[in-house]
């Protein structure tokens, strides 16, 4: 089963289905490989697809066997469902689960059949994982409720290590553009995340809509994301346009770092009404660019943001509506958030993520990982063999 | 912090006592919506593909291709071909459209539905699979030409004229009197038409595609509290929804102008089922020379469909069954009313 290379030390080796750019959980890679070269172990990104942009960066999963040397720990990057599950399931080397959620299948039934089908057999793999697995990393509490749920043995929750402290600084030249667009009228809503069911825009439009009705005519919503389900997308355009919303309403993607820093230094508030988040990125990058924050209290949210946001548990139009224009109305109580969020960065402790990554592997590198390890709790390990569960 | 619905409203701002205790039980800690709010957010659903004849279809071609673990391999359908209606198309004559397209459907379906006999010769549910496949392949090909639209532009986005119906508001209560069902007020862009069927005493069942009509119709609704509803979205799919003959009358105003033919008989067949016996179907539609004159060069380049005369109406709606059309040609504006009923 093993070709076993000879003379190569072991080291701590990544294992993702694709390993894209711009993308949450490849920059989240990409960000932990550079950490392990830098601390000195060895480390190669596995995939099961090869994306033309990173294909250098990576070699197929189905090679490892031959690369293979005693001590390797394999940390598998979970968000989707893959071949490789059941396959490192059946691998002998001690396997780290760092978790990025699972979104589940009901978000996506009505809108994409096969990527449903898709998210049902990655819960059912993950079950199958979880179990073998001598550590399982979730980047909230939430998520790591759910890898206990799934039979991890062992959890931590080490927050997300790829968040640049201190922001990236907004592109000028598109922040000026920004502000001379929002001269003409505003407020300026933005909503950042995947063009994805469980994101929920449809609910920040409809929002959008009363408050045009209502107390804001004037304002507008910049939606940043990918197309990640297409009928998806397709339909919020449409739902824009059968609203009187076209020029209300923008739609962007694959935004520079600097282009996507312009958009949350201009803003007036960012929306967030997604139904199922792991972590919440966005909140922290709303937090990191001073602007106030209105979310629904769904997955990781509170546990994210805090006290730094405006929580709602009805997120009706009238509701969110209504919830950011009293915050926008209210300047104290934007600074009052504002201040929150700076606050709460600190304590969310992201720039020890990355080296809370890297020592807790370490730690399963070096069989301390159990009883006596980071987190005084699991099983032992045999380097290169089997946990003993 | 928790801040939930203190929100201001078209009705101004909410009591704080109205925000709901996050420890209730009931909907993740939120009361329901109120109607106007939930149909703004139900209008988005409608747009979600599931049920919908394509997406039968597809997944009834997605059955056809077991996954590996049951030990069988079948070729995945690739959905249909990209050049679909190009190659519909290419007959140039529009009669012959609809059957060239079906034609090549039915061409796509025989030579997949081969590979799967010669890759799988043995007997799987996969033969209910391809039942379904067909049902739903016969379902829709008579939408197909309704469908079809390559610039992805709706009629109801371009500048159209807009009916005032108000010559026919005092016809209109005295036709509709003693409704004891719902009304169906087909778009709500013409002028008199919703305030004249509050006015017979029905219960509204209005419909547009254009969510700010729906909006404004919801906020300022004629009639006693609860009589009006109003739904975003197309006419034709939201009779379609209904169930038969819970009408008493459907009034319909500017998607009988602009729609295709195709679409008209569809919009008026799918009137027609949800009437009740002696029910009433009333067309408000424009005089085919005052629309003309009214209408951007633009607009009349992209427009498939031209208001019929109000003759072809009544001609149209006896061969499709409806009884006494007749046809009330406008004296003030440039409305046109055909009145028809459905069979008792």
């Amino acid at each position: 089963m093993t070709g076993r290379a000879s003379g190569r030390a072991p080291g701590i080796h990544l294992f993702v289905p694709m390993l894209h750019r711009r993308d949450a959980v490849g920059e989240h890679t990409r960000s932990l490989r550079d950490r392990l070269v830098a601390a000195g172990v060895p480390c190669t990104v596995y995939t099961e697809l090869p994306d033309p942009d990173t294909v250098d960066e990576t070699r197929p999963y189905t090679g490892y066997a031959d690369d293979a040397v005693l001590g390797d720990v394999l940390v598998y990057q979970v968000a989707t469902r893959s071949d490789m599950t059941r396959w490192l399931a059946d691998r002998p080397e001690p396997v780290v689960l760092n978790y990025h959620s699972l979104t589940p299948a009901p978000f996506f039934a009505r809108w994409n059949n096969p990527i449903a089908r898709m998210q049902e057999a990655a819960v059912r793999d993950l079950a199958e994982l979880a179990p073998r697995c001598v550590l399982g990393i979730g980047v909230s509490e939430f998520d790591v409720a759910e890898l206990r749920a799934a039979g991890c043995p062992d959890t931590r929750r080490i927050p997300v290590a790829n968040v640049p402290l201190p922001p990236v600084e907004p592109d000028p030249a598109v922040r000026a553009t920004l502000i001379a667009r929002k001269a003409q009228g505003g407020p300026w809503w933005l909503s950042v995340g995947r063009l994805a069911p469980n994101k929920c825009h449809q609910e920040a439009i409809a929002a959008l809509f009363v408050a045009r009705a209502t107390s804001a005519p004037d304002a507008h919503l910049t939606i940043v994301g990918g197309p990640t389900e297409p009928h998806y997308a397709a339909a919020l355009r449409r739902y824009a346009a059968d609203l009187g919303l076209t020029g209300a309403v923008e739609f962007t993607t694959r935004l520079t770092p600097g282009g996507l820093a312009a958009r949350y230094a201009t803003a007036d508030v960012l929306v967030m009404l997604s139904e199922h988040e792991g972590f919440g990125v966005p909140l922290v990058e709303a937090m990191s660019h001073g602007l106030p924050v209105v979310a629904h209290d769904a997955g990781a949210v509170a546990e994210t943001v805090g006290a730094a946001g405006v929580l709602l548990h009805d997120k009706g139009p009238r509701a969110v509506a209504g919830a950011v224009a009293s915050l926008l109305a209210d300047p104290a109580r934007r600074a009052e958030l504002v201040a929150a969020g700076r606050a709460r960065l600190a304590a969310l402790g992201l720039e020890h993520a990355g080296s809370d990554l890297v020592t807790a592997l370490q730690a399963v590198a070096s069989g301390t990982q159990g009883a006596g390890g980071p987190s005084g709790r699991g099983t032992p390990v045999r380097p290169g063999g089997h946990s003993s569960h | 912090m928790t801040a939930s619905a203190g929100a201001t409203g078209p009705d101004g701002p909410r009591d704080a006592a109205d925000a709901t205790d996050p420890g209730d039980p009931t909907v993740d800690g939120a009361a329901p919506l109120p109607d106007d709010e939930r149909e703004l957010l139900d209008a988005f659903e409608r747009l979600a593909p599931a049920g919908s004849l394509q997406w039968g279809f597809d997944d009834a071609m997605r059955r056809l291709s077991p996954s590996g673990d049951q030990g069988t391999w079948v070729e995945p359908w690739r959905g249909l071909p990209d050049d679909l209606w190009e190659r519909g198309r290419g007959a140039k004559a529009a009669e012959r459209m609809l059957g060239d397209v079906v034609a090549v459907l039915a061409q796509e379906l025989t030579e997949y539905s081969q590979r799967i006999v010669d890759d799988v010769r043995r007997t799987v549910p996969i033969e209910g699979a391809v039942f379904d496949a067909i049902r739903y392949l016969a379902a829709r090909v008579d939408r197909l030409e309704a469908a079809a639209d390559p610039l992805g532009m709706r009629p109801a986005d371009l500048a159209l004229p807009v009916a005032d119906a108000t010559e026919w508001s005092t016809a209109l209560t005295a036709w509709l009197a003693g409704a004891d069902h719902p009304v169906v007020v087909g778009e709500l862009g013409a002028a008199g038409v919703v305030g004249a069927v509050a006015d017979s005493g029905a219960d509204v069942d209005g419909v547009d595609p254009l969510g700010r009509l729906v909006w404004a119709l919801l906020e300022e609704a004629p009639g006693r509290p609860g009589q009006v509803r109003a739904t975003v979205g197309d006419v034709t799919e939201h009779l379609d929804r209904l169930p038969p003959a819970c009408r008493s009358a459907v009034v319909l105003s500017g998607c009988p102008d602009r729609a295709a033919l195709a679409g008209k008989v569809q919009l008026v067949t799918s009137a027609h089922r949800v009437l009740v016996p002696g029910g009433t179907l009333v067309l408000l539609v424009h005089d085919q020379e005052a629309w003309d004159a009214a209408l951007e060069p633009t607009v009349r380049d992209l427009l498939a469909g031209r208001p019929f005369h109000p003759d072809t109406w009544a001609l149209v709606l006896g061969h499709l069954g409806l009884t006494d059309p007749v046809v009330r040609r406008a004296e003030r504006g440039s409305v046109h009313a055909v009145v028809a009923r459905s069979a008792r």
